[in-house]
Parts: C-alpha cells; structure tokens; sequence
C-alpha cells in the first residue's frame, strides 16, 4: 500500500470525510427514530450537522481550575482514535482494512480511547461533578471489556480453528473467511456471542440503560459538564463515529455479505445493515428502558454477556475438539 | 454569508432552566413544554441540557431571592456567548404573590439583562413555546 493510499483511506474513504458523515446522518436518524416512537415529529435528520456548526460558533468557556492544555487536547485524542478505528475495519465487497494482521488487537485498543479521552478531559476540567462522571465511566468500561474482549477471542478461535491453526486475530481474514464460508451469524455457536457483543454496544456507546457517567438528571452530564464549544462538537462527533465503528465492527464480526459487485449497491447495502444494527442496540433500547445505577449495570455485564460470551467459546471449541 | 450562518445557526438552540427561587409551578409548566411528546419542541432543534455550558437559552423562573441571587449570576455567566435570556412567569418580572417579601430584593432585569418576558402564573405551554421562539428571533441576531 502506497502513502497516497493510505492517505485516502484515513481522510476520505472510509474513514475521515465519509465516517464523519455517515456517522452524523446515523445520529441524526437514530434521534428521529426515537422521536417517532414517542409519537413526536422530531428534528430533521440532518439535526447533529447543524448542532456541529451552532457549537462551532459559540464562545468556548473554561474553568479557572481547569489545566488549559489537557482539557483543549482531550476531545482531539478520542476523535481521532474513532477516526483510525473505522479505517481500520474492512467492509465486505468494498475496502479490505488498512493492516492484514492482527488489527482486531488494534480495534480493541482503538475502542477505548473516547472512553478515555472523557476520563482525561474530565479529570482535567476540576469539576467535582465530572470526577464523579468519569469514576463510572471507568467502573462500567471495565465491565464490557470483558465479555468483548471474550467475544473478539470466539470469532477469532472459531476461524482460525477451521483454518485448521490457532486464532486468527486478523479482521480481513475474519471477513475473507466468512465470505467464502458464509456468515458466522448463521452458525448456532456463535448466537450467545453475537448477543453478548449485541449488548455490549449500548454500554459502549452510553445509551440510556448504560448512560450512567453522562446522567443529565442527576450528575449533568458528567464528564462533558465544563465543555463548551468545539470541544463539545468535538465529543459529539466521537459519540456518532463511534456508533459508526460499532456498527461496522458488529458487521465485520458476524454478517459481512455483499450484494453483486458493483461498489455503490456495496456500500448502501452496508449503510443499511449499519441502520439495522444501531436500531436494534442504540434506538430501540433507548426508547424503551430506563437508567440502571451503576452496581447494577455492573453485574447485568459481568453476568449475563461474559456467560453468554463464555458459552459460545465453549461450545465453538467443543465443537471442534470432538 | 453572516445571513446564510443565521438560518443554519437558528435551528439548534439549546435550553438551560434556571430555577431561582421558584414556587415550581412555572417549572412544572416547562418541563411539559419541551420534554413531553405533545408539544415536542424537539421539531425546532431545541434540546434540554443538563449543563450551563451548553446552553444557548435561558429559562429563568421564580422570584430572584436573596439567597438565590450570587449563584443565578454566576451560572449566568458560566453560559458561553452568545446566549439570550426568557423569563418565565410573573415573579422575574414583579415578584408576583412574592412581592415586597423581605427575602426578595428587586425583579430579574435589575441583575441579568432579560430579552423575553413569558408572564403568567402560570404561563400555559403555548405562551412558553412562543417565547422561546422569539429567544430563538433575537438569538439569531447576535451571530
């Protein structure tokens, strides 16, 4: 791969100017969503652009008790994280990933920076409700990272263990695999881990169920309390890119299908199974749960995703072992 | 370009409610204003916020007590520029029932420069939603 390449893979396709947008768009018709379900018109669909450019021409505030650097550098750090993240993901039929092996390694590390870059912007701005904010946010990271990271090890094993080696941490091959094979959503093993990596993304993602470190209600909004402005924009934008990344990656993981060759039906087929899988894990949730507390966010994951993840990984190894 | 900025800028104005020293009824009234599904002014790209600092209009209800006033400036002047200010209710205007009680000292614009008045006891829904959206008028004309 050439630099010229490699450029245009980070700043256009897929990541940069094509990831921001998609990921605005997807906020936006997760907002309008929510509203029709509450039997409301909603904003239009292009709502999170114009947000972006209103926070953009606002005055940015901050506080005296704030270390300057630290709190303007934060947001940068998690958006750019996301950015590299979704230009590391493969899409079927389309873009095969920016390395060949082991990047499923780099996605997980790549997951966790706008977690926190939210912990470093907050501990940065001295506010005593944003310490509050990123202490859950830390408590319920560590949550589902576990059975993620178990989900990550399923597929891996499960592939690498029909290619007849050990697991196989590289997503191009993960996707190659199922191609030719197949999606691994139709194989009756892999179902718990799907399900467990299903619930893991509103916790990601800080959706209702799971926002307990932004809970406008009874911490305001926790650790983005003292951002203001772009820094604000900033967050935001990491918030729809990051649903992007978890869409993609759900994708990558269980269902890379393509539709015929022909690049444009490629890409809206993938635009539409994004829509599908942020409905049912952001939307839908969303609309119809209220907020746990923190202990109990915590046990519903080291319980109900880590066995279900656990199961999957037993039954996938069983099944070759035997 | 200034009037192109206007128009985007217009449809995104976030609200912050100041309660100072309210009798909760003009709060009540708010909160069924912008949160509940029926008047959803959600349509005109308003969103409550949780924090001062993403606040582009301010709701302030109650009669500014004595105890209450230092913390309502200064969390007026925690919201970043350009931001635009309603009052909700008789009481920032005139003290309403409160008035010329010994714990309140004088109405809200003698402290905050007020750009709406929504009077009322309280003021129905439709009175608040057309306040808002004469904030959002003058809001727009500070970009």
């Amino acid at each position: 791969m050439n630099s010229a390449e490699f450029l245009v893979n980070v700043l256009i396709f897929p990541g940069g100017l094509f990831a921001i947008m998609l990921g605005l768009f997807l906020t936006g018709l997760d907002r309008k969503i929510y509203a029709r379900l509450q039997r409301r018109v909603g904003p239009p669909i292009c709502q999170p652009c114009i947000d972006m450019v209103k926070l953009s021409q606002k005055e940015t505030v901050i506080p005296k008790t704030a270390n300057y650097t630290v709190f303007r550098l934060a947001p940068l750090l998690g958006f750019a994280g996301m950015l590299a993240a979704i230009a590391v993901i493969p899409i079927a039929g389309i873009y095969s990933g920016l390395y060949q092996s082991g990047d499923l390694l780099v996605i997980l590390y790549l997951l966790s920076t706008p977690a926190l870059a939210l912990v470093i912007g907050a501990s940065a701005s001295g506010s005593a409700y944003s310490s509050i904010g990123l202490s859950r946010e830390i408590s319920i990271m560590l949550a589902y990272e576990i059975p993620m990271l178990m989900v990550f090890f399923t597929v891996a094993m499960r592939v690498g263990m029909e290619l007849g080696g050990t697991a196989i941490f590289s997503l191009s091959s993960i996707v190659d695999f199922q191609l030719s094979k197949g999606p691994l959503l139709l194989d009756l093993p892999m179902l718990p881990a799907f399900l467990a990596f299903l619930m893991c993304i509103p916790g990601t993602l800080g959706v209702v169920p799971f926002d307990i470190p932004e809970a406008e209600t009874e911490i305001t909004e926790g650790p983005l309390l003292e951002y203001s402005g772009m820094g604000l924009a900033m967050f935001k934008l990491t918030s729809g890119l990051k649903t992007l990344v978890l869409s993609a990656l759900t994708i990558a993981l269980f269902f890379p299908t393509e539709l015929g060759s022909f690049w444009l039906v490629n890409i809206l087929w993938f635009i539409f199974k994004c829509v599908v899988v942020m409905l049912f894990t952001n939307t839908l949730i969303r609309a119809t749960r209220a907020r746990m507390r923190i202990d109990q966010a915590y046990k519903f994951y080291l319980l109900v995703p880590t066995s279900l993840a656990l199961m999957s990984l037993v039954l996938t190894v069983l099944s070759f072992r035997i | 370009m200034a009037e192109f900025l206007q128009n985007i800028v217009k449809k995104s104005p976030w609200i912050y409610r100041i309660n100072a020293g309210s009798c909760n009824g003009c709060d009540v009234e708010m909160a069924t204003t912008a949160l509940i599904p029926r008047y959803d002014v959600e349509r005109l790209g308003c969103r409550y916020c949780g924090s001062p600092k993403h606040a582009d209009i301010v709701l302030i209800s109650g009669p500014v007590t004595a105890v209450v006033r230092e913390k309502v400036l200064r969390v007026y002047d925690e919201i970043p520029n350009p931001k635009v200010v309603v009052a909700v209710g008789i009481c920032p205007i005139s003290g309403g029932v409160f008035r010329e009680s010994y714990s309140i000292a004088t109405q809200l614009d003698a402290y905050i420069p007020v750009d709406v008045n929504v009077p009322g006891c309280p003021p129905r829904p439709q009175a608040i939603i057309d306040g808002i959206a004469m904030a959002i008028e003058i809001w727009r004309k500070k970009f």
